[in-house]
């Protein structure tokens, strides 16, 4: 069971906090969209989540605390994080990339990397290029598909859409969709395009100035005319 | 970030090689083929030339491979694994008084200072690596400049240890009449063997998981430690393995000069070894190579031009390899070499 449950989650940089008490959960293999603004906390979260920012409160995978634990700890119990600006190792092949998503572990590197072609066809081609050449869609995909080199158990996406075309974002999201569904993957993803983040979520939360201010299903919140307009600036 | 400076020539080169499936595989064989057509050459150069040079030249050969060996070190650690040190003379220097104290008390055989010196050095290297795993940029080169600083007053101090400012007169290792080698010759064999066999480990170590993990640290720390890279264990290693390499280099040096004093380690030779793995080529294998020449050639040529000012001469000269070829002298080579093959291959 990986369910994601987070309690009264307080976090911040040194004197300024930025999440004041952030509760919600993840069903095991469901998608939780976290939405709002710039500036709501939303990339905190993910850090507090994945260890790179310090954090009060409890975060609970499959009932394990994960509060308190640095990042190398949490990739090894199966944390994988897509940071904010993917994170690319840029004058690294895009293979090195990829093998260094499986860092953590030894065996079953090269059938990994097989299945990753599988999601991500247009990389294979590209293996021995150096992954700062890639066009930022390749190397969003690039990023997705080196922390699912982790076999995760629970994967961070932070903005997801940052940057790229329309097209190229709907085929990402498609893709996380069907990661989600064939690997049974819980899954948090940030997302100011909130319009097709509640497309691939069952549950929705949305977060200003570092509290949880509404959470419903994707469906709900999608309905609810009130939260379109106050939170995600525009009617769906 | 995209204009990192340790990209390295040969990055770019596969960049550009044809987008078909078929043709990256195939012009990647051809790079490596080459590369090994070039190290074979070179070998082979390196293993004729102390029979055809005056003792002197060899001497100044062996020279170089002493300061590759250093700048092979501190590449690890700089150009592979992103850190940074003004201090590297002090693991050379750690290094020759590791071999010469043994050598003066206990007229130990030569080739048994060599683990000891790396060994002491790996282990300082391990000592200086823990302020690393908490300091970065100007705060580490301050940290590692500081160290070269207080070692020379210290080995001042410890007079009757290092023997203070008169230092230490040592034999030299001498050649086994079996060679029919000369001294000098022998010497040279010695820093070649020891050089290979370190180049060799090094170039394991890139290849390897480790590798990877340094490359990652120095092209993202944020993104290496949420994929599993635990920063504090790699940034230490990467000061020890580099000590390490630094600290043979030390002991080849007291075999070949026969001498060791405080003075012949100053803050300058620090400095001087960063300069030259920069204007060799941060991150390139060869990188060492070309900074080795390039400390050990250039000061001595420009004395021949211009007796009052060879350090000027040093000066403008790093300066214009950073102007022409910001990826060193190992990346201008590998550009040169490309557009050669070019021309070729269109002949």
């Amino acid at each position: 069971m990986n369910e994601l449950v987070v309690s009264e989650l307080h976090a911040g940089y040194g004197g300024a906090q930025v999440l004041h008490g952030v509760s919600f959960t993840v069903g095991e293999g469901e998608i939780g969209a976290i939405l709002g603004p710039n500036g709501a906390g939303k990339t905190t979260l993910l850090r507090a989540l994945s260890g790179m920012v310090k954090g009060r409160g409890s975060v609970r995978l499959d009932g394990v605390e994960l509060l308190g634990s640095s990042p190398d700890t949490l990739a090894r119990r199966g944390v994988a994080h897509v940071p904010e600006g993917r994170g690319t190792f840029m004058p690294l092949t895009v293979e090195e990339n990829l093998r260094l998503g499986a860092y953590v572990r030894r065996s079953g590197v090269d059938a990994d990397l097989d299945r990753i072609y599988g999601y991500f066809p247009a990389l294979k081609p590209r293996l021995k290029q150096a992954a700062g050449s890639l066009s930022g869609g390749e190397q969003q995909m690039l990023a997705l598909g080196r922390a699912l080199m982790l076999r995760p158990r629970l994967l961070l996406l932070d903005e997801p859409s940052l940057g790229l075309a329309p097209l190229v974002t709907r085929e990402l999201f498609r893709i996380v969709r069907a990661i989600n569904e064939q690997e049974r993957t819980t899954v948090v993803v940030v997302e100011q395009n909130a319009h097709l983040a509640l497309g691939i979520a069952q549950q929705a939360h949305v977060l200003e100035t570092g509290r949880i201010v509404l959470s419903g299903t994707a469906a709900r919140i999608r309905a609810d005319e009130q939260v379109a307009q106050s939170y995600l600036g525009y009617r769906v | 970030m995209n204009e990192s400076p340790v990209s390295t020539g040969e990055s770019t080169a596969t960049v550009s090689s044809g987008s078909a499936a078929g043709a990256v595989p195939r012009a990647r064989a051809g790079v490596a083929r080459w590369r090994w057509a070039v190290a074979g050459l070179l070998l082979l150069a390196a293993v004729y030339a102390p029979f055809q040079l005056v003792p002197f030249h060899v001497f100044q050969l062996t020279m170089v491979l002493v300061y590759a060996l250093a700048l092979l070190g501190l590449n690890l650690l700089v150009g592979h694994a992103g850190q940074i040190s003004l201090g590297h003379g002090a693991f050379f220097a750690v290094g020759a008084y590791a071999t010469a104290i043994p050598l003066a008390r206990w007229d130990v055989p030569h080739l048994v200072t060599l683990p000891i010196a790396a060994g002491v050095a790996f282990l300082l290297g391990l000592a200086l690596g823990l302020p690393a795993m908490r300091l970065r940029g100007l705060y580490l080169a301050l940290v590692t400049l500081a160290i070269a600083i207080f070692l020379v007053p210290l080995l001042k101090r410890f007079e009757e240890v290092t023997g203070g400012s008169m230092g230490l007169t040592l034999p030299k290792p001498a050649p086994p009449a079996w060679t029919g080698l000369a001294e000098d010759q022998w010497l040279y064999f010695l820093a070649l063997a020891v050089a290979l066999v370190a180049f060799g480990l090094a170039a394991g170590l890139l290849r390897s998981r480790v590798g990877r993990a340094l490359h990652a640290i120095r092209d993202n720390e944020a993104a290496a430690e949420v994929m599993g890279v635990r920063l504090s264990y790699y940034k230490t290693l990467a000061f020890a393995w580099s000590a390490l390499f630094a600290g043979a280099a030390g002991c080849v040096y007291t075999w070949v000069i026969g001498f060791v004093s405080p003075d012949s380690f100053v803050v300058t030779l620090s400095i001087t070894l960063l300069a030259g793995i920069v204007v060799g080529g941060l991150g390139s294998q060869a990188g060492p190579l070309f900074g080795a020449l390039f400390v050990m050639f250039v000061p001595s040529i420009s004395q021949d031009v211009n007796k009052a000012a060879p350090g000027v001469i040093f000066g403008l000269l790093i300066i214009a390899v950073m102007y022409v070829a910001p990826t060193g002298l190992a990346g201008l080579a590998g550009r040169a070499a490309d557009s050669l093959k070019k021309t070729l291959r269109k002949g």
